[in-house]
């Protein structure tokens, strides 16, 4: 049972960098579309256009950083050795991953379809591009949430 | 159906591309100048720039407009996910270059001289491929049905040597090949622009049939099927006053544009007026398209732009030429 616990909260480590990270190379890949489109026209726009394909990315660093958490919680990283995880503990560090997993992987997606437009908006208007940022960082915001809450999820459970 | 997905490579390099139409101060300028040098001064500091070498004399300016229409439409089929999206701005171009060929061919027989002048580079076959296939009668590889539609009005001239008849004929599967094309594309935005291309087409040949006085049967025998507004429906305007015509089409779209026909003071101006103003509802049907960052119809949009464009220099540059009353040319020209 102790070695169920811990496959629970390795289950969540993976679903928490799988599937941000999948959201972000989703997004960045949407977005780097538009940027070749771009930059094949204005190769000047490099800079520009970099910045906003990088957006998408942050959710996949947020999918690593809780699985880092959860599987430093469960010990199986840093020096102190394995701890004793229960079914139902390791059942609330999966929990605690999902909501990074989740608005991760949809916000990635979403954020990378706006920065793909906020592309397209510099390719005509590169004046514009403060607001271009701003736009795809409002999407940003709910992974942010998403992250905040895995954290305080994971820092709930007792082990 | 091409998914949307795959067209954001596409529209954010059209975007980047907008920057080759010229904007509005470009033209005003172009419209201010004094003869045709200045103009083509102008036309230097533009993307038309890279066309200009290639001319012998400032009279070419036609020849410019088409190789920038040119390298626009083989630029855009080279990254475009679904070429058919190109082929259906580029097929009247293709009918056109038929038509020349069926004249010259006519021409010829009679002793006169073909005018391969008149030739457009702008279609999707290849014009030296056109004349091959007619000069040497081998038709089977002509496609959009050509291959038997021109045999046919070769056939179609040598019975009646009614020209407006054989034109008419080709007309027909010209809008028949695009509303096949844009069934295959199967996108809803390019179904609308192209039903209302067509009420557009019907609107302006009936105006121009109506000026001649002909009987509805001949009048509907010239309109094509697949608009929003139904052919009985058209031919039924022509029991009624022009300024009436706004009120029974109210219900579709291009009615809209009729109420222009309460202003004017012909026919003949209203006709002309008309043909600005249903280039613009055509365009109207596209400009939804700058609000979809992922949508096949930017393609479109970006297409008749140029056309527009096009048809603006062209304009302006004939009437710097023969130095005519440059109000005019204001008025008539397209806004995007």
């Amino acid at each position: 049972m102790d070695l169920l616990g811990i496959m629970l909260a390795i289950c969540g480590a993976a679903l928490a960098a799988g599937f941000a990270g999948a959201g972000s190379a989703i997004g960045v890949g949407i977005a780097g579309e538009s940027g070749a489109g771009v930059m094949t026209e204005d190769p000047g726009k490099f800079g520009l256009v970099l910045l906003l394909q990088a957006l998408p990315g942050t959710q996949g660093i947020y999918g690593l950083l809780i699985a880092f958490f959860a599987i430093l919680k469960v010990g199986l990283l840093g020096g102190g050795g394995a701890v004793t995880v229960n079914v139902w503990q390791g059942l609330g560090v999966l929990f605690a991953c999902l909501p990074i997993a989740i608005a991760g992987y949809f916000s990635g997606i979403a954020q990378g379809k706006t920065s793909a437009s906020c592309i397209q908006m510099i390719a005509k208007r590169p004046e514009e591009t403060g607001k271009a940022v701003i736009l795809p960082a409002m999407v940003e915001t709910y992974a942010v949430l998403a992250l905040l809450m895995s954290i305080i999820l994971l820092n709930g459970i007792q082990i | 159906m091409v998914p949307a997905e795959r067209y954001g490579y596409t529209v954010a390099r059209l975007r980047a591309m907008e920057n080759r139409i010229l904007d509005d101060s470009v033209l005003q300028r172009l419209v201010e100048s004094d003869d045709l040098e200045n103009a083509m001064k102008i036309l230097g500091e533009t993307p038309y720039s890279s066309w200009l070498v290639e001319l012998k004399s400032n009279s070419e300016f036609d020849k410019t407009i088409e190789l920038e229409l040119g390298f626009v439409y083989s630029e855009i089929t080279k990254f475009v996910p679904d070429t058919r999206l190109v082929d259906i701005c580029r097929i009247p171009y293709d009918f056109h270059n038929v038509k020349v060929l069926l004249k010259s061919h006519i021409l010829q027989r009679d002793g006169g001289d073909r005018r391969f002048d008149l030739l457009t580079t702008l279609g999707k076959i290849p014009t030296d491929d056109l004349i091959l296939a007619i000069e040497s009668e081998d038709y089977r590889l002509l496609p959009f049905g050509l291959h038997s539609a021109f045999p046919r009005s070769l056939t179609m001239w040598e019975q009646s040597h009614d020209i407006l008849e054989v034109e008419k004929s080709l007309d027909r599967l010209l809008f028949g090949e695009m509303r096949k094309l844009a069934r295959e594309i199967n996108v809803d935005a390019v179904d609308k622009w192209l039903k209302g291309r067509i009420d557009a087409e019907n609107l302006r040949n009936i105006l121009r049939l109506k000026r001649m006085e002909l009987d509805p049967a001949v009048v509907a025998s010239f309109l094509h099927d697949g608009g929003w507004v139904s052919i009985e429906r058209l031919v039924s305007l022509l029991g009624e006053p022009i300024e009436g015509w706004g009120r029974v089409l109210s219900f579709a779209d291009i009615g809209g544009v009729l109420l222009h026909a309460q202003e004017s003071i012909d026919l003949s101006s209203l006709i002309v007026e008309m043909e600005k103003v249903l280039d613009e509802y055509t365009t109207g049907i596209l400009r939804r398209a700058k609000y979809g960052a992922f949508s096949p119809e930017n393609i479109l949009y970006y297409i008749w732009s140029k056309e527009m464009e096009s048809k603006n220099l062209r304009m302006i540059l004939v009437a710097i030429a023969n130095d005519t009353d440059r109000d005019m040319v204001r008025g008539l020209m397209r806004r995007g």
